[in-house]
């Protein structure tokens, strides 16, 4: 046997270390991709991948890659055959036998299967076999060029084909595929290293037809017919080094447009779209510019493409020199609404193409470093582009979002540490899913993730100033563009990845300033701070003095002991005072600066240096106080609960510059209702200079106010004169100008202000007729003759007017709802959407933004009981083929419709929805709808919780959505919501009812009968025997957080596992041989590995121990290494007889029924197994499964 | 009207004669003879008497006519004098219409100095000088808009309707399809394209608020234009015309070589396999 001189891999990168280390016993150099055939008809794809490495260590005899869905021929390595495995255990969470059904139980387990593939880890489902013809090529480090045969046939994830059902050859149908996925999902489409730290030089190719056009990664080199001349390749280049996940593709009949500004930069869209194209690239350059120039540093990449493509996966996705584009962010000159959108996407994928493909990331812990940058410097541009109030607005809603989130949720974690695998350390235990790697995380958290990380990058800045920010950026842009231009050989290019210690290391090299305790805070921790605040003016004293209280023990919380600025607002001005938070101390006394004096007339100074006149007649006579302001600068992640008076709001609302404060003000002024806040609030309203974000908040505040001051309100309805003043015409104030929407701040308010006004109630709590007419005028004579832009959203958002607008309906007796006892206001609403959305048939509107509001508010009508209910018309527009706006919005209403009418039909409807639509966007939305607004949830009985519909998510989860790992983790939130995280209350009581406390020597009530008392932990550290048994059969799942409880199901489920693995060959997606898998937990009880300190499978030979690496900190020692692997067959049998004995009585009963069940597999398990090591005894690597009897010698499965 | 009343009297004549010769009367051929006949005797008659110069026709005149014409004239007072004769009442007096005054359309102008008041008057202004006629337009904005926002739904009703009539609805009420019918939604097999492209009336509008840009734009430009022109002579504008259009193309040659795009490129042909036959 060759290994000898084993030298284990240090493989958990502490904070601290330095220098990237690989995990892999090899560094990948040039990776050739060649795609020779796609069918769009059968929608497959065939080609080869050719990898070139050169092993780092002498030993290496097996080199494991990551593959999914793809059918692989033939590998070879230097022209020699090699036999590979191919073992995927993400495709079948937990064998399908299992009665487990606790979510505890397979967010565990999903997290070793994922983590058994990570190649952060080293680890790849496809496993290759170093022919033992060239191990003494190997000795040398010489390099190895692998070349695999590949195809994939009509893949569920990765690759998304789009081929419309129309007349024609398929460019003239607009067909078209391209790349896509979350996270590192390229191993989707061909077998690479999946990983964003493993960097390579690419060659692409793909040949196509020739009327398509195929973008990639890099420089297209050349375009070359086929001989047939029916058919073109077009190659591609890619010099600097990047990670398989970023490399993309996209192919299809695609318009070219070579921006006219930068002619390295092409854009591509389907046919019939350029002149949107061309509209919406315009903007393109000035991006490009703004990035360069802060960053000081020219675009990594010698070009860029945009591709518009449809039933795209995300909006925007980043690859390198490529982004990838929803063919729904394309827009005329005519819209409004969307260019905004559109170029803060654009300005995110640029962003994204320096931080994030340029610079990859070291480890997936690291990831925070490159979402913060990427984000940090598109709110950059954001604040240039469209001003600084809207980019504080931003920076406020995204701050609203992630503290709202973190209460919700418990937390988001920036930059977790997974040391030692205790689970006392986990950082994540209040989520249902594991944080420690990408695939396991749900999408609602990856989004709160980023948006955290760029918030604290922004805390950064604060802190060390913008220009060391930028500079700490440039740093990283240049050593990285160094490195990118050396050879391989150099290990420089290590250089391009980021890692959260090397950018903390720049950041104190270039700034000189301690940002550690800020880092400990925010990233290493999780939770957001919450303050109390209320205050006391002390007029003896003139001093202010504050209450600041904190909640740091509800979830989600966190401790903040450090500066906090407060600013408060006098009458001789502003002044800013920064408060010490310490451990006890919640008083804090503020001297005032200036005396009562209301008196006098003077103006007041404002903290912008502006003076102005102010009617002090409302405030204080005692106190100089205007306002107060706690964290004016959102320097702190916190949320602020501020107590002050009505009239200080509203001094704030009318005085303050800051929009957030504005914005808080009518917040807050909404528990005032009194005509002084009307009156605020209409001065806002009407006020030409505010921002016309907070213009659109106050409608809605002063709707609020107008409805709590119902029986003392005066005059018209709110808002109605000042609408009929700004839109309506001077000499009949009924109509409403002919459209002309060139001021976009009188545009936005123009759209918002009908719709708050239509929640607007009287004293019987129905929406004033006076309105109602109103908003129906505005609609009749809507003109749009004269007007430059469409009107689509506008009379869209009238739409939402009139949905706003209906009241419950007043039933008689539980009637049912037919066309005659309609109130005849609700036939006059209906009269006007059945226009509306007979006309989008006729003239669509963009994006169909019309069907949409109609369609939500039939559903409001139905919901109010004006119209019978019926889920119908939704289905109907939720089919495959409508625009997804449209579909989208059916098919919330179809959520909604569930859940109000307890509707099982439509459950399942929705749930073979999520199985089979061709759209993966579709899939995800309903899922995230359905956990959004859910049918029921885990406290909530409901005749739709059975355990079918248990089976069928756990279905779902299990194995149904092992292509798409969003979907999967939708899937998990999904029977989160519903089920919680243990055994769902609608199933019958498990089997047994005892369990066996290990720990405290007991058998206690089974945890799962007993929901969300999770039996604490049952660990059994306290007896070592013991703790051997369950390290052996908890192995599979260790490297996550363990078992929190063990519960007989347990025990047969990891059985089940196992022979599941062993049955995987049988999968036709699985074209390898499961020869060891990470599951085959029973021989890891053999003493080398009884440390119990990593998930690798057990029952390898100690010639992959590099490869088991899996980090638990502890180093195995050279001694164990070398203890042969032969003994381990009978020592994994024997053990798992002890393991059965030692489970006590009551086990035994129990074992006893299942034991007919599993014996099939158990017996199979050990067949193999034991074939496998006698035949390893003879031949250490010709290893083959006996099953397949296939030898390892002949290794091409198919052709 | 003489004629008629004649007319009418000799079609009583039939009483007379036999129902077959009635009939012939009916007929007209008799009437028409009849006719020819009596303005036979008229001119010959006024012939006769201008013959012997004389302006009034006399008896004699009218006797040698009815000879010459083939009567016999010795029957005639036996014919006249026959027991069943019917008197010829003359015509009845009819009142002769009025004829109405002229309308007077506006005053009639006065001749000018330079024309004698003997020339006849002016026409009434009427016959030549232009007068409008049309209605003054509603000009209320209230009431235009309200009509054109009535008019525009009600065209719009009624074309859903009629659409909805034609095709697959769907309704929200089972027990009435007719109120609110709903076009049935149909999907499309490229569902983005209608999203995203401008609907033909907004290409319409787009281009109509365009060319109105426009044409201020052109004017402001063949303004310029003119400008130019008149700065230069004929023969300088030749030349820069003839120096322009040499400049065009080079320009456009210009903008080729800098736009040097991959994908622009032309696509290579294979390299031919046969050079290994040949070696």
């Amino acid at each position: 046997m060759p290994p000898t001189g084993l030298e284990p891999c240090k493989m958990n990168r502490k904070k601290g270390d330095k220098g990237f280390e690989s995990p892999r016993p090899y560094k990948l150099t040039h990776q050739v991709v060649c795609i020779n055939n796609i069918n769009f008809q059968r929608k497959s794809v065939v080609g080869f991948v050719e990898l070139t490495i050169f092993p780092t260590v002498a030993n290496l005899n097996r080199i494991k890659l990551n593959s999914k869905q793809c059918r692989i021929y033939r590998v070879r390595i230097n022209d020699l055959e090699a036999a590979f495995i191919y073992n995927d255990p993400t495709l079948e969470v937990c064998h399908s036998e299992s009665k487990q059904r606790n979510l505890n139980y397979f967010s565990n387990a999903y997290a070793a299967a994922v983590s058994a593939v990570d190649p952060d880890a080293g680890n790849g489902e496809l496993c290759i076999k170093v022919p033992s013809e060239l191990w003494r090529h190997v000795d040398e480090l010489k390099v190895l060029k692998i070349h695999i045969n590949f195809s994939l046939d009509q893949p569920k994830g990765g690759l998304h084909f789009v081929v419309p059902s129309v007349e024609g050859s398929m460019a003239e149908r607009g067909a078209h595929v391209f790349s896509c996925g979350y996270q590192n999902s390229t191993r989707f489409w061909f077998p690479c290293v999946d990983s964003y730290s493993e960097l390579c030089t690419w060659k692409l190719e793909f040949t196509v037809d020739a009327a398509m056009v195929a973008v990639s990664n890099g420089d297209l080199v050349e375009t070359v017919y086929t001989h047939d001349m029916r058919k073109k390749t077009f190659h591609y280049m890619l010099t600097i080094p990047t990670a398989a996940s970023n490399i993309s593709l996209a192919i299809g009949p695609f318009e070219i447009l070579v921006d006219p500004y930068m002619h390295e930069v092409t854009h591509f869209c389907l046919p019939q779209l350029l002149p949107l194209l061309k509209h919406t690239t315009s903007y393109l350059h000035e991006v490009f510019e703004f990035y360069e120039e802060i960053l000081t540093c020219r675009y990594p990449y010698s070009c860029f493409k945009t591709v518009f493509i449809d039933e795209a996966y995300v909006e925007v996705a980043a690859y390198a020199s490529m982004s990838i584009f929803s063919t729904n962010l394309l827009h005329s000159a005519m819209i409004i609404d969307e260019t905004p959108l559109t170029r803060r996407c654009l300005a995110q994928s640029l962003a994204q193409q320096f931080f994030g493909c340029f610079i990859s990331r070291m480890s997936w812990s690291d990831e925070w470093v490159l979402k913060g940058i990427s984000g940090y410097i598109y709110g950059l541009w954001m604040k240039k582009t469209f001003g600084v109030n809207e980019y504080r607005h931003w920076i406020k809603e995204e701050l609203d979002k992630i503290v709202a989130y973190e209460l919700k949720t418990g937390g988001v974690l920036l930059h977790p540490i997974f040391g030692g695998g205790k689970e006392k350390d986990n950082p994540a235990s209040h989520l249902h899913f594991s944080i420690k790697h990408p695939h396991t995380l749900s999408w609602e958290y990856y989004t709160m993730f980023q948006c955290k990380a760029h918030l604290v990058m922004r805390l950064i800045e604060n802190r060390i100033s913008m220009e060391f920010m930028l500079q700490v950026f440039n740093k990283l842009l240049s050593l990285a563009s160094t490195a990118s231009s050396q050879k391989f050989q150099s290990h420089m290019w290590s250089q391009m990845l980021v890692s959260t210690y090397g950018f903390l290391k720049s950041i104190s090299n270039v700034s000189g300033k301690d940002i550690q305790p800020l880092i400990k805070q925010w990233v290493d921790q999780s939770g957001v701070v919450k303050f109390y605040g209320s205050f006391a003016f002390n007029r003896k004293r003139n001093v202010l003095e504050l209450e600041i209280k904190q909640d740091y023990t509800s979830p989600g919380t966190q401790k903040y002991v450090g500066p906090l600025k407060v600013t408060v607002q006098e009458l001789d001005g502003s002044f800013n005072h920064t408060l010490q938070i310490e451990e006890n101390s919640l008083k804090h006394d503020i001297p005032c600066h200036s005396k009562s004096r209301r008196n006098k007339k003077k103006k007041i100074p404002l903290m912008n240096g502006e003076e102005v006149d102010m009617d002090l007649s409302a405030m204080d006579a005692d106190s100089p106080l205007l306002w107060i302001r706690i964290d004016p600068d959102m320097s702190v992640l916190r949320k602020v609960e501020f107590e002050q008076a009505d009239f200080m709001w509203q001094y704030q609302l009318r005085y303050e510059r800051d929009v957030v404060a504005q914005q808080e003000s009518i917040l807050a002024l909404e528990k005032f209702p009194t005509p002084a806040s009307r009156l605020a609030l209409t001065d806002t309203l009407e006020h030409e200079h505010c921002f016309y974000r907070v213009r659109m908040a106050a409608c809605f505040c002063l709707a609020k106010i107008a409805n709590s001051m119902v029986s003392t309100w005066t005059g018209p309805p709110a808002m109605k004169s000042l609408f009929t003043r700004m839109f309506c015409c001077k000499t009949c104030p009924n109509i409403v100008k002919t459209n002309n929407f060139m001021s976009f701040q009188s545009y936005f308010l123009q759209k918002t202000m009908p719709v708050a006004m239509a929640l607007l109630r009287d004293v019987h709590n129905l929406c004033p007729k006076e309105v109602l007419t109103f908003i129906l005028d505005l609609i009749k004579y809507n003109d749009n003759r004269k007007n430059k832009f469409s009107d689509n959203y506008y009379r869209a958002e009238m739409i939402d007017a009139l949905a706003n607008s209906v009241t419950p309906a007043v039933s008689v007796n539980n009637e049912v709802r037919t066309l005659d006892n309609l109130n005849p206001d609700v036939r006059l609403i209906l009269e006007e959407i059945t226009r509306f959305l007979n006309m989008e048939k006729l003239l669509p509107s963009y994006r169909h933004t019309i069907t949409v509001s109609c369609l939500k508010a039939i559903r409001v009508l139905q919901k109010n009981g004006h119209v019978p209910s019926d889920p119908a018309l939704f289905k109907s527009y939720a089919e495959y083929g409508h625009f997804v706006d449209i579909r989208i919005a059916a098919l919330e209403a179809v959520v909604d419709y569930t859940k109000v009418d307890r509707s099982y039909e439509e459950l399942q409807w929705l749930l073979n929805m999520i199985q089979t639509d061709p759209v993966p966007y579709v899939r995800h939305k309903i899922l995230n709808m359905l956990t959004k607004n859910p049918p029921f949830t885990k406290n909530l009985e409901s005749p739709l919780c059975n355990e079918a519909l248990v089976d069928q998510l756990w279905k779902l989860m299990n194995s149904g959505t092992s292509h798409d790992w969003r979907l999967r983790c939708g899937a998990v939130d999904l029977y989160f919501t519903l089920f919680g995280l243990s055994r769902p209350s609608c199933l019958p009581l498990p089997e047994l009812g005892l369990v066996l406390n290990l720990k405290e020597k007991k058998a206690v009530l089974n945890p799962t009968i007993i929901p969300e008392t999770a039996a604490g932990n049952q660990e059994a550290a306290s007896n070592p025997s013991s703790h051997a048994q369950l390290g052996g059969f908890q192995n599979p799942f260790s490297c996550s957080q363990e078992e929190e409880e063990i519960d007989m199901d347990t025990v047969h489920d990891s059985q089940a596992f196992i022979s599941h693995h062993l049955n995987m060959l049988e999968r036709p997606s699985t074209p390898g041989l499961s020869k060891y898998r990470p599951a085959s937990s029973r021989s890891s009880l053999i003493p080398q590995h009884s440390s119990g300190s990593d998930g690798t499978p057990p029952t390898k030979p100690p010639w992959t121990v590099e490869l088991a690496r899996k980090g638990a900190g502890k180093e195995q020692s050279p001694l164990e290494m070398s203890v042969p692997a032969v003994p381990a067959a009978p020592l994994s049998l024997f053990a798992k007889e002890a393991a059965a004995s030692k489970h006590g009585e009551h086990r035994r009963r129990h074992e006893h029924k299942k034991k007919k069940k599993k014996h099939r597999h158990k017996h199979r398990h050990r067949h193999r197994h034991d074939a496998r090591e006698r035949e390893r005894d003879r031949e250490p690597f010709a290893f083959s499964s006996p099953a397949s009897g296939r030898s390892a010698r002949s290794p091409s499965l198919s052709d | 009207m003489k004629w008629r009343g004649i007319l009418q009297n000799v079609s009583q004549r039939p009483k007379e004669i036999s129902s077959m010769a009635r009939a012939r009367w009916r007929h007209g051929g008799l009437g028409q003879r009849l006719r020819n006949d009596i303005s036979e005797i008229g001119r010959s008659a006024k012939s006769y008497c201008e013959h012997t110069a004389r302006t009034q026709p006399t008896l004699s005149d009218i006797l040698v006519t009815l000879v010459e014409m083939g009567f016999n004239v010795d029957t005639l007072p036996a014919y006249a004098k026959r027991s069943q004769r019917m008197v010829i009442t003359a015509p009845p007096v009819t009142n002769q219409p009025v004829t109405p005054k002229a309308l007077t359309a506006g005053q009639n102008r006065p001749h000018p100095l330079h024309i004698p008041s003997h020339f006849p008057e002016f026409p009434d202004p009427h016959t030549y000088i232009k007068t409008p006629t049309y209605r003054e337009p509603v000009s209320d904005y209230q009431v235009l808009r309200e009509k054109a926002a009535s008019h525009r739904r009600d065209v719009e009703r009624a074309l859903t309707r009629f659409m909805a009539k034609t095709g697959e609805t769907q309704s929200l009420f089972k027990d009435d399809v007719s109120t609110f019918p709903l076009i049935a939604a149909r999907p499309f097999t490229i569902p983005y394209l209608t999203a995203l492209l401008p609907s033909e009336l907004e290409m319409q509008q787009m281009e109509e608020t365009d060319s109105l840009e426009q044409d201020e734009q052109m004017d402001t430009e063949n303004l310029a234009l003119h400008v130019s022109t008149d700065d230069s002579g004929a023969e300088k504008e030749n030349a820069s015309v003839l120096q322009q259009n040499p400049a065009l193309p080079g320009s456009r040659n210009g903008e080729e070589s800098v736009m040097d795009n991959p994908y622009l490129r032309p696509v290579k042909k294979p390299k031919i396999r046969r050079k290994k036959s040949l070696s």
